[in-house]
């Protein structure tokens, strides 16, 4: 059998059984396994215990439960409503000071925790009723908190660029700097969107009627600072070489509980099993999907799938840019589905061969990937931002929040082209401080 | 048969809270390497490899305590527009199929912990350990995963839990928002 009509069926089978509601990580493995045996007979299980245990055995990984810890413990006090508060007393009179409160407040903390719907539930619970209380409309106050939520997946440290960095074995620090420019960008794209609709319907974007005092300016400081201060130091260190991701992150999650603890007195036991039960759930299910998914790409390399695949498309000559449109589509349908961790675990390894030969710089491409995974997370059917923002504002409908989303997916597509377009938004912040690359080169 | 789902479900419960404590080993280890390495200045021989143990121990022994609570990512676009009988079904080969690749894998990581243990592999780095003992916790995770799994099957045959854990006639939408109030309860 060639592998072309391998691959076909490799490619149908996973279809079949990613749908079938089996967990990825089982499905992933039992493909694996099967194919194995079916291709090369029992010989090929000798190693499978070994890679399946090699893919696991590397202390960078050692930093995705760090940095879920990290998110987990912020996520868990209430640090985001004090952050919401802090942006939104000293930006209250400033046009459009709400929207850039919010959608600030969201960047910030969908940084500190990398987690979507934490984001949309913290800033939400509070953002939302005061943009909805000051006479914004219904599907813009939902509608950019979902989106503000996604931020985090881009905004660095992000878990979806470790995880990306492992897969391809680009550099994680230069894929952090690479989502910082395109973050900003379009954490601005949402505010401008935003500003922009709510002048346009003619609502008043400011409050006129109360002042807060500096008293009330300066009480939230203290709490949110030192957070902020912990992730910026984990950041510095990372980038001046002092230590390795994993001990940054290592040391910034011990922080983090510490400091949830003391600041906002968490000494009950069930706080810390919240924490890190949350932890526990999270990393486990992402480290069975790498380990599986590491079986799944030994499963593809020793069936030569993936190099049969990447000549097959070098071999059609398709323009560049039309390729990266396909892999875009295809990545977008895939998100509507299927969270962005799995999606990545699972295609990028097949994606890199194909994207280094147009010539596409994998840091680059990995930013690209993560914007538009973040589509994912406010499209339905699985849009878990859509039902988070729905549950907090429940007599918004969820056909209103759906379409309040929907300019914040088009802000991203832009961002998307934006990127293509000149891709130096993305490249020029890891070039500048940690020296050019060629691509290819990771 | 409640007697056997019981015990299994603590066992899966235990261990989830051994998983968690690996991870917070694993945090703390990492700080006394950082501590040793950047404040001492001196060499650290043993930190790196033990806390990779501790994160292989953890994603093993935990997975059964991430499939009782349903942690495990899976695609469930199709169960939810499946009739009930269609559910039931696709719920019963999803379960037989992760039950067989667990099954498998139990075999195989248990033949390659045996070989290690029976030629006392030791780790490449200056520590030298012993590398039976990370390796034992993929037969015994992947195992209490079976268990766990086979808890599962029966729950699903006798109608003890309903498939994917899905209410008859549970829409898209509905098990989006209970999977939204999941993740709130998560984040207070």
């Amino acid at each position: 059998m060639s592998p072309t009509t391998q691959g076909a069926i490799v490619l149908i089978v996973t279809l079949v059984v990613l749908l079938s509601g089996a967990p990825v990580a089982f499905g992933l493995g039992a493909i694996a396994i099967s194919f194995l045996v079916i291709f090369q007979g029992f010989d090929a299980l000798h190693v499978v215990a070994e890679t399946f245990y090699t893919g696991l055995q590397d202390f960078t990984l050692v930093s995705i439960p760090m940095f879920v810890m990290m998110g987990a413990a912020i996520g868990s006090s209430p640090a985001g409503k004090d952050l919401y508060e802090a942006l939104d007393r000293w930006l209250y009179r400033v046009p459009g000071g709400l929207v850039i409160s919010n959608l600030g407040a969201c960047a910030i903390f969908a940084a500190l925790t990398g987690s979507s719907p934490a984001c949309c539930a913290a800033i939400g619970k509070m953002g939302i009723p005061e943009m909805r209380k000051r006479g914004y409309p219904d599907d813009v106050a939902t509608g950019s908190i979902c989106a503000g939520g996604t931020l985090g997946i881009l905004i660095p440290p992000s878990i979806t660029f470790i995880l990306y960095g492992i897969a391809t074995e680009t550099s994680i620090g230069r894929l952090f700097l690479a989502g910082v420019v395109p973050g900003l960008m379009l954490t601005g794209l949402f505010m401008l969107w935003t500003v922009f609709i709510i002048w346009k319907r003619g609502f008043h974007s400011h409050a006129i009627d109360f002042r807060y005092s500096w008293k009330q300016k300066f009480e939230s400081i203290p709490k949110i600072a030192p957070f902020i201060a912990i992730i910026a130091g984990v950041m510095y260190v990372l980038y001046g070489g002092v230590a390795t991701p994993s001990e940054a992150a290592g040391v910034g999650a011990a922080l983090c509980v510490v400091m949830a603890v003391v600041i906002y007195r968490m000494w009950s036991p069930d706080k810390w099993w919240a924490i890190l039960r949350d932890t526990t759930r999270e990393s486990v299910m992402i480290l069975m999907i790498i380990a599986t998914a590491v079986l799944f790409g030994y499963m593809l390399t020793s069936l030569y799938l993936t190099q049969t695949l990447a000549h097959a498309i070098a071999d059609m000559h398709v323009n560049k840019w039309v390729l990266m449109l396909m892999i875009n589509l295809f990545l977008l349908v895939s998100g509507f589905f299927i969270p962005p961790a799995a999606i990545i675990l699972m295609t990028s390894p097949i994606l890199l061969p194909i994207i280094t030969a147009a010539g596409f710089d994998p840091v680059w491409f990995g930013v690209v990937m993560t914007i538009n995974m973040e589509i994912g997370l406010i499209h339905p059917p699985v849009g878990l931002n859509i039902y988070i923002v729905s549950s907090i504002a429940p007599d918004v409908p969820v056909t209103k929040v759906m379409w309040g989303t929907i300019p914040y997916v088009l802000c991203m597509m832009l961002q998307i082209v934006l990127l293509c377009l000149l891709p130096e938004i993305a490249t020029w912040l890891p070039d500048h401080l940690m020296g050019a690359i060629h691509a290819g080169g990771g | 048969m409640d007697l056997f789902i019981r015990a299994v479900t603590r066992i899966s419960q235990l261990c989830g809270i051994i998983a968690a404590g690996l991870i917070a080993g694993g945090v703390l280890i990492v700080c006394q390497m950082v501590f040793v390495r950047y404040v001492l200045n001196q060499n650290t021989i043993w930190q790196t490899d033990f806390t990779t143990y501790c994160l292989v121990g953890a994603t093993f022994i935990g997975s059964p305590f991430v499939l009782l609570t349903r942690g495990h990512v899976n695609v469930d676009v199709l169960p939810l527009y499946l009739g009930q009988t269609a559910r039931y079904w696709l719920a019963l080969a999803s379960i037989l199929m992760s039950l067989s690749f667990c099954l498998v894998m139990t075999v195989l990581t248990f033949n390659f912990w045996h070989e290690a243990w029976e030629q006392n592999w030791v780790s490449d780095s200056m520590w030298r350990a012993r590398l039976w003992i990370p390796y034992a916790t993929m037969p015994i995770g992947l195992g209490l995963i079976m268990l766990q799994y086979v808890v599962d099957l029966l729950s699903l045959l006798t109608g003890r839990q309903p498939p994917f854990g899905l209410k008859p006639r549970e829409t898209a939408e509905e098990a989006a928002r209970e999977q939204a109030r999941q993740a709130l309860g998560e984040t207070q």
